[in-house]
């Protein structure tokens, strides 16, 4: 991963996570703050709801007591005292129930069975429980109906004037009609869940089943609660504990539809749950508040992540860059190019770092070019001292040759002739080695250009072999030639005299390193993409120094070398586009490589 | 002698106007109001007073001729043949002939008739069936197979009922139905010119209408006739005429006999009877009365809970359906039923009158015939169910009776009257067999 990218990243992840941290925070402050705002609304429902509770208890309670001291009332009970028949009263509590506009009423008689009852009317004779609670405050009492169902109500029950022991059991039905009278408010939903209870009815059904949520009995003012399913959970957890519940509730798989519930239970007088009141908050402000929050964090996110990127472009322009040059500066300078230089703008640690390299390259340009030089002077000086020793050696016998002629002058002629023949010999031969000393330097200054023919390389390999494996035919047990090459043909684009030179020159090299004998092997193998030729001696082998000299030219370690041949071959071979290596070990001969580019068969 | 002529004379002027109070003056509107439908079927009162049967029952119960003269029954009860009364039209002056007859017959029981074939021979009728059918003339004297016009001169179906009664169809406007006199009508012209048959009025209203003189008859349910009573209204009352009985459907939940029997130990007829039919009418728990039969007393009324829940043997069902044909009384002892049968251990679910095949049908049966036999027939057919075996004699009606109560298909409960409450401007006013008023009968004290 480049500068770049770690800067451009980190200030990504810097600017992201601290967007996210503070959206966070606000969402949370936000949530807290509906939440607050949610639980004084609710406990201001509650409030209004229990004074509202409170006055239908007290109008329910007033309804009952008027009817108990009314003069029906008061009439039906002398009479059904008076007669001990009360079947003549079979609808009077409908009636009276109608009067008083209650939901709810039954007459029970002394032995505490329903005389007559506006809700069941053909409940007469059964038991009425409820009775014994004459007198009380009014209570929360389940009612079953006659369809089946279940009621809650409100109940009071009250003694009839002049006959105790005959009593009034009056109720309001506790429905949508309780919340229609309260102020709700904008965002609020308000529910009633009626407890259905177990199904038994006033004389034990067989068919008594267990509790269980039934969401067509959560109502609203204005119809079923949308969504009723959705409060079960807490329903059923404030049913079972008896205890104030709240949570969120879903009543769509919309999030934004979930709302703040909180179910209150609704007791009798024993302590039992008949009811709930549900009071649910809509969520929807709040989630929309965060949701554009979080749009806005996105934004800022998303601008301070261009900005990440920008920054990071300038700050990589004003760091990233000279180090990207530095490094590209480094890798020509591996590559041989010295000549290059950085910028040096500014007064930070990197325009430290490209003045330093660029001192550095300068310093490398410099004492490249003085190690250039030096060698220069040094090949020149090699160079001279080698014409001056190749060229001094036959020198001093034309000297002799020539100062023999001068003593010879005095000789008889006879003498003279003979030694005037002698030493034209001798001058003619020196002279003969001089300028094969000359052509040789001339050869190594003036090197023929290739004429590339697409050749066989194991046919020079061959022909070399033959050349010389013949010739040490006649000494085979001092010296000996081998040969090792594929079946299949080498093609390269070669010249062939050329070649067969350099391989020859490496042969006879290989001889000379042999001066006791040995084995010279000449082989070929494709290597890949390219054709490796090896010429190998047993010889005594090189040193590690004398194998980096070894290709310099005028470089010899032989007592009669002009330095120039492997200097030569390697400079063929270099036209050819190839290589030339050794390998060589103490003792343990020495083999060329030649590597040339293979050409396609 | 002249001081006897003299007080001869004095009696013949003192008798002449007591002749001229008790003679019947012809003309006016009687003016009456009932809980239900005066065109319904069947029971409706309209209908009574515009059709007539080939029989009826007189005021004894006995069967009597209407529109056919005579019957004679071949071939073991399985053939009957009926004479039609000759001079007899329509309202629209059509005649009565046999083709009408078979026509009115085919449609009234649509399908679902006690005989297999009906046909018309010259004037006569012929019922043909594959089983017996010994009380036909007594099933005819049913309001079900009133006689009435299916098809007009126009050989179109009459757009207003067309009967040969002794009212005819005049207007039906709202809930009130008027009828004019039949002044052609075999019977005879019946003394008032117009009835009016006020329906779907409330029993409550209907009495109010009565005390300040808008009406003439009101109905009085039995269960109210204690408290009509006790407001001195004028009533007249039937010995009880009809049935009421839990009919059973001996299919699907109820297949099981046994549940059938549980059902019929646990209902409580004490409550229906004392509470909320107000101890009018008989407990009972045979079909036929009594008075009728003799030996009602032998099928105890008693509820047994206990047995009931025995019977069950720990059985449960499905929720039954109960249902209940009538009022708000009938509704109500339909609920006492329910609560009856939830302490026996059934699941009951009361569902309105009109629900499609219910487990459970409280409904009135008729009993309007004096012959047990004829009585028991009528009952049965009215039930929907088979026609009980013939009996002759008591022995054999009692077992045919306990072999349908065994089989707990139908729970007789209680023989309930019928009454009604009549203004002091009707004269002879009396009753039908069946509990309804015999208006054409009934004339009105003056027509001014």
């Amino acid at each position: 991963m480049s500068l770049r990218q770690k800067l451009l990243l980190l200030f990504s992840l810097t600017v992201a996570a601290s967007v996210a941290a503070v959206t966070w925070t606000v969402l949370i402050r936000i949530r807290q703050v509906f939440e607050v705002r949610d639980q004084q609304e609710t406990a201001l429902f509650v409030s209004q709801f229990q004074r509202e509770f409170q006055h239908h208890s007290d109008e329910v309670a007033a309804a009952v007591d008027r009817l108990a001291g009314g003069d029906q009332a008061r009439t039906m009970a002398f009479q059904i005292t008076q007669s001990g028949d009360a079947s003549p009263y079979l609808t009077t509590a409908q009636s009276m129930a109608q009067s008083a506009q209650l939901d709810f009423l039954e007459i029970v008689g002394a032995d505490g069975n329903v005389i007559s009852s506006a809700q069941w009317p053909a409940r007469f004779g059964y038991p009425e429980l409820a009775a014994a609670e004459s007198g009380q405050a009014p209570f929360l009492k389940r009612e079953d109906l006659p369809d089946g169902t279940t009621a809650i109500g409100l109940f009071a029950v009250r003694a009839i004037a002049g006959a105790p022991s005959i009593r009034l059991i009056g109720g309001e039905r506790l429905d949508q009609s309780l919340l229609a009278d309260l102020a709700i408010a904008p965002g609020m939903t308000v529910g009633l869940y009626i407890d259905p209870g177990t199904a038994a009815s006033t004389a034990g059904s067989a068919a008594a089943a267990a509790p269980s949520f039934d969401a067509t009995r959560l109502i609203a003012a204005e119809g079923p609660l949308p969504g009723a399913a959705g409060y079960q959970k807490l329903i059923d957890a404030a049913i079972s504990s008896g205890r104030e519940m709240s949570g969120i509730v879903y009543p769509t798989a919309r999030r934004q539809d979930s709302v703040n519930a909180t179910v209150i239970p609704l007791k009798n007088q024993s302590g039992a749950v008949l009811a709930a009141l549900t009071v649910a908050i809509s969520r929807t402000g709040m989630i929309e508040t965060q949701r554009r929050i979080r749009e806005i964090a996105y934004g800022i996110a998303g601008a301070g992540i261009l900005l990440a990127v920008f920054f990071s472009l300038w700050i990589a322009a004003r760091v990233s860059r000279p180090v990207e040059q530095l490094a590209r500066a480094a890798e020509e300078v591996a590559g041989g190019n010295w000549d290059v230089t950085v910028s040096e703008r500014g007064r930070d640690e990197v325009s430290v770092l490209a003045r330093s390299f660029n001192h550095m390259t300068s310093e490398l340009v410099s004492q490249r070019d003085r190690l250039v030089q030096s060698e220069r002077v040094a090949a020149w000086r090699e160079l001279a001292r080698r014409l001056a020793h190749e060229l001094k050696n036959p020198l001093f016998p034309l000297q002799l040759t020539v100062e023999n002629l001068v003593r010879a002058k005095g000789l008889p002629p006879s003498d003279f002739d003979e030694v005037f023949s002698e030493s034209t010999t001798t001058l003619s031969a020196e002279i003969a080695n001089l300028k094969t000393i000359i052509s040789r330097f001339s050869d190594f200054s003036k090197m023929p250009r290739p004429e590339l023919q697409r050749i066989d390389a194991r046919e020079i390999i061959s022909r070399v072999h033959a050349l010389y494996a013949n010739a040490a035919a006649v000494d085979s047990a001092r010296l000996r030639f081998e040969m090792d090459i594929p079946g299949e043909p080498m093609p390269v684009d070669a010249d062939p005299e050329l070649l067969h030179r350099a391989i020859s020159n490496l042969v006879l090299n290989a001889m000379d390193a042999m001066p006791d004998g040995g084995i010279v092997t000449l082989s070929a193998c494709p290597k890949g993409e390219t054709a490796e030729l090896r010429v190998s001696d047993t010889g005594q082998g090189l040193t590690p120094e004398e194998c980096e000299r070894l290709f310099t030219p005028y470089y010899t370690t032989k007592q009669h070398g002009t330095g120039l041949g492997l200097a030569i071959v390697q400079s063929v071979i270099a036209d050819h586009h190839g290589t030339i290596a050794v390998e060589s070990g103490a003792g343990a001969g020495a083999t060329f490589i030649i590597t040339l580019p293979r050409a396609a068969s | 002698m002249f001081r006897q002529l003299a007080i001869s004379c004095l009696f013949a002027v003192l008798l002449l106007p007591a002749d001229a109070r008790t003679r019947p003056h012809y003309g006016g509107t009687i003016r009456v109001e009932v809980n239900g439908d005066p065109l319904a079927v069947p029971s409706g009162l309209a209908r009574d007073l515009l059709f007539d049967g080939l029989t009826t029952f007189g005021p004894d119960g006995s069967v009597q001729p209407a529109l056919a003269v005579a019957w004679r029954s071949e071939d073991r009860d399985h053939r009957w043949q009926l004479s039609l009364r000759s001079g007899v039209t329509f309202h629209d002056g059509s005649p009565l002939t046999a083709t009408s007859v078979v026509n009115s017959l085919n449609r009234s029981c649509n399908g679902h008739c006690p005989w297999s074939v009906v046909h018309a021979v010259g004037s006569q009728v012929v019922f043909t069936a594959d089983s017996p059918m010994p009380q036909l003339p007594a099933l005819l004297a049913e309001d079900e197979f009133l006689i009435a016009l299916t098809l007009g001169a126009d050989g179109l179906p009459p757009t207003n009922p067309i009967g040969t009664g002794p009212f005819q169809f005049v207007s039906a406007v709202r809930d009130t139905v008027t009828l004019a006199a039949n002044q052609n009508c075999w019977r005879g012209r019946p003394f008032a010119d117009t009835i009016e048959i006020r329906g779907h009025r409330a029993v409550r209203d209907q009495w109010l209408d009565l005390s300040v003189g808008r009406t003439d008859v009101v109905e009085i349910p039995p269960e109210m006739l204690r408290q009509a009573r006790q407001q001195q209204l004028t009533i007249v009352a039937s010995p009880p005429v009809t049935l009421l009985a839990l009919q059973l459907l001996t299919t699907s939940a109820l297949a099981n006999p046994m549940l059938r029997a549980s059902i019929a130990q646990a209902v409580d007829r004490s409550a229906l009877f004392n509470v909320i039919f107000q101890k009018q009418g008989d407990l009972t728990a045979a079909l036929l009365p009594q008075q009728l039969t003799g030996y009602a007393f032998l099928f105890p009324p008693d509820r047994n809970l206990g047995k009931a829940i025995a019977l069950r043997g720990g059985l449960t069902t499905a929720s039954l359906k109960l249902a209940a044909e009538g009022d708000s009384a009938m509704q109500l002892a339909a609920q006492r039923l329910a609560l009856n049968l939830h302490d026996a251990g059934f699941p009951v679910q009361v569902v309105p009158g009109n629900t499609p095949n219910p487990d459970l049908l409280l409904r009135r049966l008729p009993l309007e015939s004096s012959d047990p036999a004829a009585a028991l027939a009528v009952l049965m057919h009215s039930a929907g169910q088979n026609d009980p075996a013939n009996a002759s004699t008591p022995s054999a009606l009692f077992r045919v009776e306990k072999n349908i109560l065994d089989m707990h298909s139908i729970v007789p409960l209680l023989d309930l009257p019928r009454a009604w409450a009549v203004s002091g401007k009707l004269r002879d006013f009396a009753l039908r067999a069946d509990g309804a008023p015999d208006l054409a009968n009934t004339s009105l004290e003056s027509t001014q």
